[in-house]
């Protein structure tokens, strides 16, 4: 259950007593509401909680973790004797010993985002009225859907993080989802639409763009006309990807790649600091704020090792300017830590991880970049996207439309897409002026879940489009 | 808290069982206090030791503890759901109210009911040797498991490996008279990364395993670098592949992600149910080519599922799916049984946080006859061998499509090489019926499934 009062301070006692060396403790209560409902029926209809304060000692060099559900002085102070001892315990196996955190800026106070008493207010009945309402709209709006589902979460997170090095800071923040899809069928071809949004805060910022309602009605409307589309030819294509992709390569297929534990495995963004890596049109950056516009899903004020989240410029004009640090990758390479340590529950350690990546908007219109393209496509509706190591990536598209003599097509069936990172950021060509958060829905996966956001203008390039018509 | 200098973890069986079922039979009774008139819990409550090396290095051990509790309420054919990891009465009490509650504003559903008990036999219980293991061997089986991988050739980088042990209990009680309670004990390992030769990045691979028995141990984290290390240095030197439509080869990760995954997917009665299955109405039809046989069989130790009981308590048993390519069941847990008035199959999955879902416990794909990979690929001649998918298959329509990863391209009279850039698409459930082959073992995949290599024709391959 969230505290009524500050949880730092309980940790600083319990913190009091240790002498030991580096200490951090992070209280993290999390309570979620969903329901999901399709053709319906309710399928679930659910509050969870998952409270309790995680411990990670540094001693002999070597990381040790812990956790206890109970926010008791007592408890706390047994989590720190266990992961004292797990450190002891694996000592031995460490070959590199860490050095002593060098000191860096850490935040103390009280960082609470917008939304969260807003929320937790409202009745969850009212969440299922509108849930159980809009799939109706959406299962009626036409004779061919079969299916549509709904779902509506929210998660409400309070942390509290206290570090024997100074850190002193009490977070709270809310990140409410909506999730529409629809299954159409014709004779014996079935296909789906999909809508979703995710956001930090209240919904004035979830609802920003389009209401539940509206969403709705264009997942059932995008599985009917998907019905009767074509596939798109594959190859090698000049593409107009949206804001939604443009997120989906800023977070798989660079931000993974800039993250300093795979940097330091060799991924093939090490060794480029200073390198030009993208088109100068190529602005890239990753933040704990919301730049251009409110509410990303992945908006944090500090993170989980007490570093104030603030904006770190990935790549400028094209140039790669900086990796994605935590605390010890930061120690280890010379530089500030960025604020990227994130945990995704209390008995998780903190990993490195993004939180809101974007391209700078550019200037010129959705109109002039279709004008410019010859033959292409335009890609939107991400469905998901995994990158290797080498900056190799495949993103999955919902839907695809022709362009050909700058004129659009009809819809397309949605597509995924290829290529090496660095190497289809260097053929930016054209970038939008219409800015866009559209990666806040579900959740990027790296051992642990992380609520990220990701989005930009859209932007014109290369990529290889995998078709059926060979 | 687990002590970290024990010999052994703390981990008793039985007592855990009989203090979750107390948590179970009193979480039900606070239902029924709270206005439910039917209810139902499911209680977890586990240690595990974690112990995770990147860069080849230790980066942390982790010592946790922990239950979680979850509760669902019928109240007027309404349901809902609440789980905690809090195990006080103020937060039994808490839940009991708040699953209760949530009952009162769903709409009835007829098949909003739990099933009639049907026991589970004992199962094989959990083994002893694993409760043995001191977070010291942890430690030092995790340190094995990195040393051994990077020994076998220094282009190979690791990214990130693990290895944890996990023992857990877990109980079940209804106000229908469900009561089922068991114990396991496992240690899962996993290594990821890939072989970095001067500028040539390969890309990742990874490999995990499961051992449910210490005599296990060491010979699957052999096993496990082995595979890992073959794949990631196959991947160094890779060019391109060429665009055509044919025959590919399928490795199991494959053939289960892109084939097998989807299939059983479609064959959960939920999705028949709702209109967004492709097997709707195709009981005791042909789904695939002859070869394909499906079958979920939670008995297999070998693999993670392995239950004597599916998550609503009911006893689980080896459930044919697919037979000669024949579809021979749907799968049935307590909701979607309800609709139709039939038993559950005993396919409620999921965990103690979430309403029980509904799937596959241990799936096992019988082996055909088309001899080993090599002679498969000698079988297909010159086309692509894909080993793991990264991309998306749309469980309604069967559209697949993606990246081949760690692919290799072979053709007669020459060596295979790997290629990168290449992406594949089709229909999973047309291909299906295009089966050319099937290799002569099935191998477990990642600890979750027994699958073969399928030479599966008719598939779309674009070379960037």
């Amino acid at each position: 259950m969230p505290t009524a009062s500050d949880p730092t301070d309980l940790l600083a006692e319990a913190l009091d007593a240790d002498g030991g060396a580096f200490v951090e403790l992070r209280y993290h209560a999390k309570r979620s509401r969903s329901l999901a409902v399709e053709k319906g029926r309710v399928d679930q209809a659910k509050v969870a909680e998952h409270t309790g304060v995680g411990v990670r000692v540094l001693e002999q060099g070597t990381w040790g973790f812990a956790s206890t559900d109970h926010l008791e002085v007592d408890a706390v102070r047994r989590s720190i004797e266990a992961a004292r001892q797990a450190a002891s315990a694996s000592a031995a196996a460490r070959s590199v010993r860490i050095e002593a955190l060098p000191p860096t800026q850490l935040a103390r106070g009280r960082f609470d985002e917008p939304g969260y008493e807003e929320l937790e207010a409202t009745p969850i009945e009212e969440r299922l009225d509108l849930v159980l309402r809009v799939e109706d709209q959406a299962r009626g709006s036409s004779g061919k859907i079969q299916s549509a589902t709904c779902v509506y979460s929210e998660i409400f997170e309070e942390k509290g993080i206290v570090t024997s090095d100074g850190a002193k800071a009490w977070t709270r923040l809310v990140r409410p989802e909506f999730r529409m899809s629809a299954v159409a069928q014709e004779g014996s071809e079935i296909q789906r639409g999909a809508r979703s949004v995710g956001a930090t805060g209240a919904w004035d910022c979830l609802f920003a763009r389009a209401s539940a309602e509206e969403m709705a009605l264009e997942a059932a409307q995008m599985a009917v006309d998907l019905l009767s589309a074509e596939y798109p030819e594959g190859g090698r294509r000049k593409v107009l990807l949206s804001p939604a992709i443009v997120g989906l390569l800023t977070h798989e297929a660079i931000g993974h790649t800039v993250e300093a534990d795979f940097v330091a495995a060799g991924s093939c963004a090490a060794g480029k600091l200073g390198q030009r890596v993208a088109s100068e049109l190529v602005t890239l950056v990753d933040s704990g704020e919301s730049a251009h516009s409110p509410g990303a899903g992945g908006r944090i004020a500090v993170d989980d090792e007490g570093v104030p989240a603030g904006r770190c410029v990935i790549i400028r004009n094209g140039i790669l300017e900086s990796y994605l640090h935590d605390r010890e990758s930061a120690a280890a390479f010379g530089v500030v830590p960025t604020g990227n340590a994130r945990a995704w529950e209390y008995d998780d350690e903190p990993l490195i991880r993004m939180r809101n990546t974007h391209i700078e908007p550019g200037e010129s219109s959705f109109e002039e970049l279709v004008a410019r393209i010859d033959d292409g496509l335009i890609l939107d509706g991400p469905r998901n996207g995994q990158a290797d190591a080498n900056g190799e990536f495949m993103f999955g598209t919902l839907q695809a439309w022709p362009v050909r003599g700058g004129k659009r097509g009809p819809l397309l069936r949605g597509v995924n897409i290829s290529g090496i990172a660095f190497d289809v950021l260097k053929t930016v060509d054209g970038v939008g002026r219409e800015f866009l958060w559209d990666l806040g829905a579900g959740h990027c996966g790296k051992g642990q879940p992380a609520k990220v956001d990701a989005g930009g203008p859209w932007l014109s390039c290369e990529v290889i489009v995998g078709g059926r018509t060979q | 808290m687990m002590d970290a200098t024990r010999e052994s973890t703390n981990f008793d069986p039985a007592v855990n069982e009989q203090t979750l079922r107390g948590h179970a039979s009193r979480l039900v009774e606070s239902a029924h206090a709270a206005g439910a008139e039917e209810a139902e819990a499911y209680c977890v409550r586990g240690q595990m030791v974690a112990v995770r090396f990147e860069k080849g290095d230790l980066k942390l051990t982790t010592v946790d503890e922990g239950a979680t509790l979850g509760l669902r309420a019928f109240r007027e054919r309404r349901t809902g759901f609440a789980s905690s990891n809090q195990e006080g009465e103020a937060a039994l009490e808490r839940m009991a109210g708040d699953a209760a509650g949530l009952a009162r504003f769903s709409p009835p559903d007829d098949a909003n009911v739990l099933p009639a008990p049907r026991p589970a036999e004992p199962g094989p219980g959990i083994h002893e040797s694993l409760l043995g293991l001191s977070i010291g061997e942890a430690v030092e089986h995790g340190r094995q498991l990195v040393a051994r991988t990077v020994a076998i050739d220094p282009r190979l980088s690791l990214d990130q490996a693990s290895l944890n042990l996990s023992l857990f209990s877990s109980a079940v009680a209804s106000s229908t008279g469900t009561a089922a309670s068991s114990s396991d004990a496992s240690v899962s390992m996993s290594v990821f990364g890939m072989a970095i030769d001067g500028d040539d990045v390969g890309g990742f691979d990874y490999w995990g395993d499961l051992a449910r028995d210490r005599a296990d141990l060491e010979a699957r984290s052999a096993a496990c670098s082995e595979r890992f290390a073959r794949a990631a240095l196959g991947n160094l030197g890779a060019g391109k592949a060429e665009t055509y439509r044919g025959p590919v080869l399928f490795a199991p990760a494959a053939f289960q992600d892109v084939f097998i995954s989807p299939l059983v997917s479609a064959a959960s009665a939920i999705a028949v149910q709702r209109g967004r299955s492709a097997l709707a109405g195709k009981l005791g039809e042909s789904v695939a080519a002859e070869a394909l046989e499906i079958v979920d069989d939670p008995g297999d130790r070998r693999l993670y599922g392995a239950c004597a009981f599916d998550r609503e308590g009911i006893a689980t048993g080896r459930y044919p799916i697919v037979e000669a390519g024949v579809l021979r069941g749907y799968l049935y847990n307590a909701y979607a049984a309800a609709v139709e008035g039939i038993p559950s199959t005993g396919h409620g999955r999921g965990g103690p946080r979430s309403v029980p879902g509904l799937g596959a416990h241990a799936l096992c794909v019988a082996p055909g006859s088309g001899g080993d990979a090599r002679a498969l690929a000698n079988t297909l001649g010159r086309g692509l061998v894909v080993q793991r998918f990264s991309g998306t298959v749309d469980p309604a329509s069967g559209d697949f499509s993606g990246v081949a990863k760690s692919a290799r391209w072979v053709e007669p009279g020459s060596d295979e090489r790997p290629v990168r850039e290449t992406l594949f698409s089709g229909n999973a459930f047309e291909l299906l019926g295009r089966i050319l082959a099937l290799s002569s073992e099935s191998e477990v995949v990642m600890g979750g499934a027994r699958v073969p290599w399928a030479l599966i024709d008719g598939v779309s391959v674009t070379a960037g």
